[in-house]
């Protein structure tokens, strides 16, 4: 695995020198501060989406998913820090850029007294694009009724019609926040099949959360793990998951192994009778007597790197 | 045989999507299901099929190509290559399954299950019992 692809200082280096050469990140977050009652949710959050990159983002439970998602998008105000999308200020953001960006709230915020097929007509007139055979062939495979008030929707439905709402304006940029907690497991993978579709066919940037960890496999290539209001880290699944063992050990024993074969420490956890348990990645040789070394599945990372 | 329904993926596995479709294929190709020239899948096709990022799919095909198992022929269509003209022999085969079973060692020797009982649930699981 590229270490240095772990290290954000390498990533932004990086990052810098070839910005004459590749098109603009997608959506560049820098030192984003953001507090409630006096407790920060984003902390000096840095974060880079580059265009075409699938991010699964991965938290626990309230460490401010939500708030950094609507805050890349504009939704809430930050206290400080900077927010560009496709390499422009969000502070500029105009009717050409808000365009290029689709979003699928986690309660959606549809216009109940509404029906689907108003509803559509509506955001219509706002977009320069608007693909109407999406939204048709969408509305009847997912068995949307298009003149039933959506107040009277199920939650499937309705989070099914945010779906279709944030694809119909073909956006470069996707954010999905829980987008299938409503949905059955028949629903859940015909929605992935669509976003893979949006990803091969438009290179679409898009970045989800979801609690559904069995998904996130599947569709995002990279995972980013937020905790204390940072992200602590950003990889390609597959490398975590080739590289990344789970150390346990004494712990004399095992920061000794860290260091002879150079390993890098992701997360470290303190268990009883002096023993340690440590995510490292890296060439992990031959495991020493005594230490036990376990891969990883999506689960056992969320569970190491969200503490 | 070129259908992308004969592949399976099992998310939440410690073993990458990538490496669970490049063994599947290597298993195909070794127990003859797939000779050379057979045309697999596209990338299109398996990343729809199964709702995973084509990414994953172009990678797992990609490293079979540097493998010499697949080949990419004009366009953009994979085939399994000219030197897999036949099945291989058993033994060959048998060799496939080395990593899986190093996997089930370094388990049985965590769990500290004696190798004689280790091995007689392998032979009960190879018969057909699964639990």
């Amino acid at each position: 695995m590229n270490i240095s692809a772990l290290n954000p200082s390498a990533v932004q280096g990086l990052s810098l020198a070839s910005s004459q050469l590749e098109p603009a990140a997608s959506v560049q977050l820098s030192s984003l501060q953001l507090a409630y009652g006096g407790k920060p949710v984003l902390d000096r959050l840095d974060w880079q989406l580059l265009p075409g990159q699938v991010v699964g983002l991965l938290g626990r439970n309230g460490v401010g998913k939500t708030t950094l998602l609507e805050s890349l998008l504009g939704l809430r105000e930050i206290e400080d820090g900077r927010i560009d999308l496709f390499g422009q200020p969000l502070a500029q953001m105009d009717d050409a850029m808000r365009a290029r960006i689709g979003f699928v709230p986690q309660q959606s915020q549809l216009f109940g007294w509404l029906t689907p097929r108003q509803l559509l007509a509506y955001f219509k007139s706002f977009y320069p694009k608007w693909n109407q055979a999406k939204v048709d062939g969408l509305m009847s495979r997912w068995e949307i009724p298009a003149d039933q008030l959506i107040s009277k929707l199920s939650g499937g439905q309705q989070q099914r019609l945010s779906i279709v709402r944030a694809l119909a304006p073909e956006p470069d940029l996707l954010v999905l926040d829980e987008p299938v907690s409503s949905l059955d497991p028949i629903g859940r993978r015909d929605f992935l099949r669509e976003l893979v579709e949006q990803v091969l066919d438009r290179g679409t940037t898009v970045v989800f959360s979801t609690h559904i960890l069995s998904d996130l496999e599947r569709v995002a290539f990279n995972v980013a793990f937020m905790a204390r209001g940072k992200i602590s880290l950003q990889a390609p699944l597959s490398d975590l998951m080739d590289s990344g063992r789970r150390i346990t050990g004494l712990v004399s024993r095992v920061d000794a192994h860290v260091r002879a074969h150079g390993l890098q420490v992701l997360s470290r956890r303190a268990l009883d009778g002096g023993q340690v348990a440590v995510l490292a990645t890296g060439e992990h040789g031959l495991m020493p007597e005594g230490l036990v070394s376990d891969s990883l599945n999506l689960e056992d990372l969320f569970a190491e790197l969200t503490q | 045989m070129s259908e992308a329904t004969v592949f399976n993926i099992n998310p939440g596995s410690p073993e990458p999507i990538y490496r669970q479709l490049m063994e599947q294929l290597r298993r195909r190709v070794a127990s003859g299901q797939l000779a050379a020239g057979d045309e697999i899948p596209s990338v299109r096709e398996l990343a729809l099929a199964l709702a995973v990022n084509p990414m994953t799919v172009s990678k797992a095909f990609s490293l079979l190509e540097a493998e010499g198992l697949l080949e990419r022929r004009r366009g953009l269509s994979m085939v399994v290559a000219a030197q897999h003209r036949k099945a291989r022999s058993q033994a060959e085969r048998a060799a496939l399954l080395r990593p899986a079973l190093v996997q089930a060692a370094e388990a049985a020797r965590q769990l500290e299950v004696e190798a004689k009982d280790a091995v007689d649930l392998f032979r009960k699981i190879l018969q057909g019992e699964t639990r």
